[in-house]
């Protein structure tokens, strides 16, 4: 045991003053040696008991309440090892704490967040004198100080960012914020002296697992877990993942919704537990179900819901009908949209329809896209171009509206009217894809859809006709550029190596158009090009999508292809009704006016595009999400927490090490309980021995 | 001062030395003695001072008739002259602790020695046979009880009285006992004491010691010796000098009884009253058995004391007896 304000204890001393008080302060008797003691009358009652302690018992009582008090004052407090570890000699130092979702567990009544705050200030109360200490955390928005020589000002900082509704359903692992601490202490730090990181929150892989044993600069990365070790962490449920699908097998507008529960950090062996999910449309529940959970074990739900006719898109919550007590609750419910339609729609205008598929744009576009749909959410249909100039005609751009995608499979060139209506639409966000063949014509491309094209074409050539050239008469694919957004998702070769075109079209280069190559041929000559503009994408092949030009068709990575020009131009990896963003993620929305964002608590955020689109970043507040825009169709999309956070269990990382430098910050427990019953036990003594004392004397 | 003296000089006092040397000891009656002394004797002898006239009987020696007042009355008178014999003295001497009370000369047994040393050297350097008898620590000293006028004498009151510590109780009437088979005829018994507290246990209530004491005394003089009570007691026992609100612890000097505490100005007039009654009891029971009681204050002039105690020996009242 120790004591916070140890000097008080000389204060003990005065408890010797009440006993020296009366061996002093007693009359101190003429000592005679008499004879005629015969005539003395007997000893003075009052005189002898002056001099005499009265009531020993009850001195001691009092004595020993008097040293209680003391003893008090001083603030005993055992010292225990806080489980810290900490660099022992004056250092520079930077606290990265863990913002991240997971930190929101409640352990013996505070979060993980609130722990890691109460190390963190252990810790400052710690640093040996001389130190710096600055604060970072992994929460973008939370509080930054660079390195000072005042603590309290860190220390204030935490106060301040743990009154705001922290942590957030962000996925921030420890590690993505050690650069910025390692920077905050290159920039700030001595260079003469140890410079360490002290790395505080959950054992989870995202949270102190995460990090290295040094950082950059070659600080030292000391990670202090939140809580103890030792101190067991609460079991939990979470909905780890919530999909959809139509289900037309029961209904046309019937969808299935599968949840996946998972019961986290419970202790192994033990017996599988009950919960209560239910499905939510809207406000209203609309189902229930009754799962077993064995312990970190996935266990799928499934509900089937049909939507009423006079609603589209309805807003679906999964949620914990009984998440009492759950000591995390951010993950106790999910969101998507469902949606009666949710497919999108390409149009293919063939301009040369042919009875030989290996001459059929279309067979080959059907194939590539049905290979990728199998969850039906691409929908394929041919359209001739006289139907289109028809529908153009009669309805204008509107009559382009339900389509998301057009692709142009070697056509001449669209017709005057319908160039404009597509341009339009195009700036509107729907997506073009031109695939070149015998006829095309350069020039009327150029004439009618001239504005959005990528680059304005040359014309037709057959590949090694140039002159003097005589090798070999084809051209190849060259590797792609896989950080396009056409490859998103694709690693590695994308299978188009063995490419042979016999025929390309030639294009006029122009800078200015802004148009991005996603795949060359060997020669340089670009193969595929891609242009923004405005709300919407057009990409262009300059060579056949059939065999007629080339055996793209017939290569292993002609359906990635065509499926991630088409995810491209559809948009549909950031929207569609599908669309689902983990918390914290950006959504970027095409648009040629405001946009007006709508959170799940009903806030309306409105954001100017630029450059033809908006950036929208408050994505933390997981639930069902609406944009607006003038002129455009309502968009949906729903954000969803990481459940890689909902991982509470620890994992055992590489302790780090400062040895010869560290020491271990010692935890000072006040120690009041006992000597508040100690004080209590005392009075009552001291009662019963006072009334003792007045009975006697009375 | 003459050799024999020397013995005592430790427990006498030089200027009372001074005074014994122009001194005598004198009593107020005629003595009986074994032998001729410097005393007046109760019987006719053969001294020089002429006493009176008796008829002759037949076997009177004729060298005594006078034959001057045969011729005045014509009949056989014998001329009778005064005898002196000696006179026997005999000390009970008090060595209870209460004796040790009082410091240097002004302690009780130091004002005793020297009264009793300066009355045996008296007595001696008159031929008078002198003994001693001392009760201390509850037993008696009784090797000098036999009266002896022995030049050796003075040297062993000097031996018993002079380093010896007063302690404990006299136990007086096994004092008594040894000490009254071995008088002389008509002895003169000195008894010396602070007689305060014979039984060194007592109340002051219950005074049967006292009794018991002067009662065997009353026996003694009524045998027909002298009893002489030389009281020796210190100024602070007769005026209690103590008078603030000083708080005052008196442990015994008999050893006997447990320590008292108090204020000194609530303990005194009880105590100056509970004295005062006792030494009136013990005036009143010596005057109703005959003895002869001679206080001293061990704060007064030795020499005076001495002379008073020589006067009380020749039959002078004392002072303030008067009435």
């Amino acid at each position: 045991m120790s004591f916070l304000a140890p000097a008080l204890l000389l204060g003990l001393l005065g408890l010797a003053a009440p006993v020296i008080a009366h061996l002093l302060g007693r009359e101190r008797p003429l000592e005679i040696r008499f004879g005629a003691m015969r005539f003395l009358p007997t000893a003075e009652p009052s005189v002898t008991r002056r001099r005499s302690l009265r009531d020993l018992p009850l001195l001691i009582v009092r004595l020993l309440l008097l040293g209680l008090l003391i003893f008090a004052l001083a603030r005993p407090a055992t010292e225990h090892d806080g489980g810290l570890t900490m660099v022992a000699e004056p250092h520079d130092a930077v606290l990265l704490v863990d913002g991240s979702r997971s930190m929101g567990l409640r352990v013996e009544g505070k979060t993980l967040l609130e722990h890691a705050a109460d190390q963190a200030k252990t810790l400052l109360s710690s640093l040996p004198a001389g130190s710096r200490v600055g604060l970072v955390t992994t929460d973008p928005d939370g509080p930054r100080v660079d390195p000072t020589a005042d603590p309290s000002r860190v220390a204030e900082a935490l106060d301040r960012w743990l009154e705001r509704d922290v942590p957030r359903a962000g996925a921030w692992p420890l590690a993505s914020s050690l650069p910025a601490a390692a920077r905050m202490l290159r920039e700030n730090g001595s260079s003469d002296r140890k410079r360490v990181v002290y790395a505080l929150g959950d054992r989870t892989e995202a949270g102190l697992a995460s990090l290295p044993t040094s950082a950059e600069g070659g600080a030292i990365v000391l990670p202090i877990p939140a809580i103890d070790d030792d101190v067991p962490l609460p079991e939990h449920i979470a909905i780890i993942d919530l999909q959809w699908e139509p289900a037309p097998d029961l209904d046309p507008r019937a969808a299935r919704v599968d949840a996946m529960l998972q019961r986290f950090g419970a202790a192994e062996g033990t017996e599988a537990r009950s919960a209560t999910v239910g499905l939510f449309i809207g406000e209203a529940e609309v189902a229930r179900a009754a799962v077993m959970l064995p312990p970190d074990e996935a266990v799928p739900v499934q509900f089937t819901h049909t939507l009423l006719e006079d609603a589209d898109i309805l807003p679906a919550t999964v949620a914990l009908l009984d998440p009492d007590n759950d000591p995390l609750p951010s993950d106790d419910r999910r969101h998507l949209w469902l949606a009666a339609e949710d497919a999108t729609e390409i149009a293919v205008v063939n301009g040369d329809p042919s009875e030989l598929r290996a001459h059929d744009e279309v067979f080959f576009l059907t194939t590539a896209v049905g290979a990728h749909n199998e969850d039906r959410t691409v929908r394929v249909r041919s359209v001739a171009p006289d139907q289109l100039a028809e529908r153009v005609r009669k309805q204008g751009a509107a009559g382009l509206a339900d389509i998301d995608v057009l692709v142009f499979a070697n056509v001449r060139a669209p017709d005057p009217a319908v160039a404009g209506a597509v341009i339009e639409r195009v700036r509107d966000g729907m997506g073009v894809f031109i695939s070149v063949g015998d006829r095309v014509e350069a020039s009327a491309y150029n004439r009618t859809l001239g504005p959005v094209l990528p680059l304005m074409m040359r014309g037709p050539v057959q590949v090694g006709t140039a002159p003097g050239r005589t090798e070999a008469r084809v051209e190849g694919i060259a590797p792609a550029d896989l950080g396009h957004p056409v490859f998103s998702g694709l690693d590695g070769d994308v299978g188009l190596s063995g490419t042979v075109a016999r025929r390309v079209m030639l294009l006029e280069p122009d800078p200015r158009r802004g148009a991005s190559i996603a795949l060359s041929f060997t020669s340089g000559a670009p193969a595929l090009l891609t242009r923004s503009v405005d709300a919407g994408r057009v990409a262009l092949l300059t060579t056949s999508i059939d065999r007629d030009w080339a055996d793209l068709p017939l290569r292993p990575g002609f359906v990635s292809l065509v499926s991630g020009v088409l995810s491209y131009l559809g948009d549909t990896q950031s929207g569609g009704v599908g669309a689902r963003l983990t918390a914290g993620a950006v959504r970027r929305e095409r648009a040629r006016a405001p946009v007006v964002f709508v959170t799940p608590q009903g806030t309306e955020v409105s954001l100017a595009p630029t450059q033809g689109a908006v950036t929208f970043e408050d994505t933390f507040a997981p639930g069902h999400y609406t944009v607006r825009s003038e002129g455009a169709q309502q968009a949906v999309f729903s954000v969803e927490v990481d459940p890689a956070e909902s991982k509470t269990r620890r994992v055992e990382s590489e302790a780090a090490s400062a040895e010869g430098i560290e020491g271990r910050v010692a935890v000072n427990v006040p120690q009041w309980r006992w000597l508040v019953w100690l004080a209590l036990a005392l009075l009552g003594i001291e009662a019963v021995l006072r009334w003792r004392s007045r009975t006697a004397v009375s | 001062m003459s050799e024999r003296a020397l013995p005592l000089a430790s427990l006498v006092p030089a200027q009372l030395r001074e005074l014994l040397r122009a001194r005598s000891l004198v009593l107020h009656r005629p003595v009986f003695g074994r032998r001729l002394g410097r005393h007046r004797s109760a019987r006719a002898g053969v001294g020089l001072d002429f006493r009176d006239h008796r008829a002759y009987v037949p076997g009177d020696d004729p060298r005594r008739l006078d034959w001057r007042a045969i011729a005045r009355r014509e009949r056989l008178v014998l001329r009778q002259t005064e005898a002196e014999d000696e006179l026997s003295i005999v000390f009970a001497t008090d060595l209870g602790g209460a004796m040790g009370y009082g410091k240097a000369e002004a302690q009780k047994l130091s004002y005793a020695r020297s009264l009793v040393g300066g009355l045996a050297w008296l007595a001696s350097g008159q031929g008078d046979p002198v003994a001693l008898v001392t009760g201390r620590q509850g037993a008696v000293a009784d090797a000098l009880a036999r009266p002896s006028s022995s030049p050796e004498r003075l040297a062993g009151f000097a031996e018993v009285l002079g380093d010896v510590e007063p302690a404990g109780t006299c136990p007086w009437l096994q004092l008594l006992e040894a000490m009254t088979p071995r008088l002389a005829r008509r002895s003169v018994v000195i008894v010396v004491s602070d007689f305060l507290d014979p039984s060194g246990d007592g109340q002051p209530e219950d005074d049967e010691a006292d009794r018991a004491l002067i009662g065997a005394l009353g026996s003694i003089r009524a045998r027909g010796h002298d009893v002489v009570l030389l009281q020796v007691l210190h100024r602070d026992e007769l005026e209690f000098p103590w008078t603030d609100r000083t708080t005052l612890r008196f442990t015994d000097l008999f050893g006997l009884r447990k320590p008292k505490e108090g204020a000194a100005a609530s303990i005194r007039e009880g105590y100056l009253e509970a004295v005062r009654s006792h030494q009136h009891r013990l005036a009143e029971r010596c005057d109703r058995e005959g003895l002869v009681l001679h206080t001293v204050r061990t704060d007064g002039d030795i020499v005076e004391a001495f002379l008073g105690l020589l006067a009380r020996f020749e039959g002078v009242a004392p002072e303030g007896d008067a009435a």
